[in-house]
């Protein structure tokens, strides 16, 4: 049992158990996108794609053993720490993804009250 | 540094504008400052000219030092800046003076405009990869917001579609940049330049792919491009004039640009740009031909001349990318126009289908006659710009000895002479008591002579290059050798020569 947790806690593996857990969640994500048709169940794909890609970034640029790069409590160099771009990158990509979710959901929400439909379709359907 | 020599103006003062909005609604200075902030920025554009031509001006934004924000403006980069300003300049003088409809005044759109330039500014500027992302995201965010701001259902409708479609592309491209940082650990677009070789060959394409998916989404090229007459037709023609004039092409220089910067081998390179803008050009301008709205085809012919745009980027010599420069400035002047008079002409009709404008060359002799300079200079009449870039493209392609483009390019022409005098035909065709001239008591009194000076100064400065193109020859040149030398700026950013 306990080789096996080390087994798993091998770089490579734990990578290659995110690398395809993160590409699972980004292909359920695009099916969402693809195959549903109402308006929430887009965007939530939408926001299902973006997590899989900033979770892919964060377990791939870290690898276990390191603590977070906050320099506080008597840490006073990088060492043993994780590389801050891929974190920093990330936060601002979430901030991002909740931002236009938002935007994208009350969007929705005004549609939805101006047309009572929530379809995609009927969106791809009103013109003219 | 000096104070007026700094990149970051660009993005800062509109950014900063745009938050402070509050206190602009208070002092009752919004469209003032909607129009003078991008006045001020195309000034300063202007005066940097000289310098840049010496050498391109670097800016890093030093956070904490290992990481900062680095800015990048060049030749290429300039002309666009200048061109983006101006284009926000004008729609601003356009809004001021024109607009009544309600959303299109006030804070709202005031701060999404000016974000959107700050954003197209940013993505033209920025020297780092995930800094674009941010941009891009900004300004799809502020175009999002902008398309859906008249806030009924088609306007919510094409702001939908434009924030699914737009967000698939920055996921696409968020993904694209998150393999360039694993597999190279830099994100410095120079310095990922150098690094790009030594990644394995499956991944390079991996990325090469999800990047073009990205962009290629972004700046409306086919096959990714079926969302765009949808939007264009949902919003509202003056913002729509801002999305074919400055955020297409602040993507397709993007494009463009990492392209050039980051495949090694030109030959694939240019075979990609090439195919692409010779699709989306063929299948633009064939699918405008059926087009029976106004808005709709103007987007269909938009997107048609930014694949030729495409075509001529992509063949990565200098004298056509001149002319692709050349042919961006004048495309955005014509849309600009041809986009502001169908927004002065929905005022008045209740439909911009082309049954309901018969005659209405008749019953607004100015209007429809800019409109028809604009279609002119559109297909490329002298002496107009437009005749003077297509030349210059199709010079570029003769000199270089490759014909094929010099066809197709002349069929896209044919092709659009059919659909605009189509269009030109109907509009002075004999009003048989149409729609044009029972809604024309409906609606509101003649328009005064301030609506119609940006349209003027933009037919006006369609002739200029039309007639004098030497003007600014040396300034498209210059952008054109910017961007297309890549040792340059891998040398001027990381002080090293390119391996």
């Amino acid at each position: 049992m306990l080789e096996l947790l080390d087994w798993l806690d091998r770089p490579s593996v734990l990578h290659g158990l995110h690398l395809v857990g993160s590409l699972t969640l980004f292909v359920i994500g695009l099916y969402g996108l693809l195959g549903k048709r109402h308006l929430l169940k887009i965007l939530m794909s939408l926001a299902l794609m973006e997590l899989a890609v900033n979770l892919l970034f964060i377990a791939l640029a870290t690898t276990s053993g390191e603590t977070a790069p906050i320099l506080s409590d008597g840490l006073t160099a990088f060492t043993g720490m994780a590389d801050p771009v891929p974190q920093a990158l990330i936060l601002t990509a979430i901030v991002i993804g909740m931002a236009v979710l938002a935007l994208g959901v009350s969007l929705a929400i005004r549609y939805h009250r101006l047309s009572a439909s929530a379809d995609i379709r009927a969106l791809a359907d009103a013109q003219d | 540094m000096e104070f007026s020599a700094s990149p970051i103006w660009f993005i800062a003062l509109p950014m900063l504008a745009a938050f402070s909005s509050p206190l602009w609604v208070r002092w009752r200075v919004l469209d003032q400052l909607l129009l003078g902030i991008p006045l001020g920025l195309l000034l300063l554009a202007l005066g940097l000219f000289a310098t840049v031509q010496q050498a391109p001006l670097i800016e890093t934004i030093v956070i904490a030092p290992p990481l900062g924000i680095h800015l990048h403006l060049d030749s290429a980069a300039l002309l666009l800046v200048a061109l983006f300003c101006f284009a926000v300049t004008l729609v601003a003088a356009f809004l001021w003076h024109g607009a009544t409809e309600t959303h299109l005044r006030g804070r709202q759109p005031f701060v999404l405009i000016l974000l959107l330039l700050a954003g197209g500014n940013g993505l033209v500027l920025t020297g780092d990869l995930f800094n674009l992302y941010v941009f891009l995201e900004i300004a799809g965010i502020s175009a999002y917001v902008l398309t859906a701001v008249r806030d009924d259902r088609p306007a919510l409708a094409a702001g939908l579609k434009y924030l699914i479609i737009g967000s698939v592309a920055g996921v696409f491209f968020l993904l694209a940049v998150v393999l360039i940082y694993l597999q190279t650990g830099q994100l410095n677009m120079a310095a990922v330049a150098q690094a790009f070789a030594e990644i394995p060959p499956a991944m390079q394409g991996l990325i090469a792919v999800l990047a073009l998916i990205g962009l290629g989404i972004k700046s409306e090229l086919f096959p990714f491009n079926f969302w765009v007459p949808d939007v264009y037709r949902g919003s509202d023609p003056a913002i729509t004039a801002l999305f074919s004039g400055l955020l297409v092409k602040a993507f397709l220089f993007v494009l463009v640009h990492l392209a050039v910067l980051i495949w090694i081998d030109p030959e694939i390179a240019r075979i990609w740009l090439m195919t692409l803008g010779a699709l989306t050009l063929m299948v633009a301008e064939l699918a405008a031909l059926r087009q029976d709205e106004m808005r709709r085809m103007l987007a269909y012919s938009s997107l048609g001349q930014i694949g030729l745009i495409l075509l001529a980027f992509g063949f990565l010599h200098e004298s056509t990318a001149a002319g692709a420069f050349f042919h961006l400035i004048s495309h955005t002047l014509a849309k600009l126009l041809l986009f502001l008079v169908a927004a002065l002409l929905l005022r008045r009709v209740l439909s911009l289908h082309l049954d309901a404008l018969t005659g209405a060359g008749r019953v607004y002799p100015l209007t429809v006659g800019l409109f028809v300079v604009g279609a002119l200079c559109i297909l490329g009449l002298p002496p107009l710009s437009g005749f003077m870039s297509k030349l210059w493209i199709l010079q570029g392609f003769a000199a270089a000895q490759t014909f094929w483009p010099i066809a197709l390019i002349l069929v896209a022409a044919l092709i659009e002479a059919g659909y605009y005098f189509r269009w030109i035909r109907v509009l002075y065709a004999p009003a048989a008591a149409s729609a044009v001239t029972d809604s024309k008591t409906s609606k509101t009194a003649p328009e005064s002579w301030a609506t119609y000076a940006p349209l003027l100064l933009l037919v006006g400065l369609m002739l200029l290059l039309g007639i004098a193109p030497f003007v600014i020859e040396g300034a498209l040149v210059d952008a054109a050798r910017a961007l297309l030398d890549r040792d340059l700026l891998i040398q001027s950013v990381l002080g090293v020569a390119a391996q």
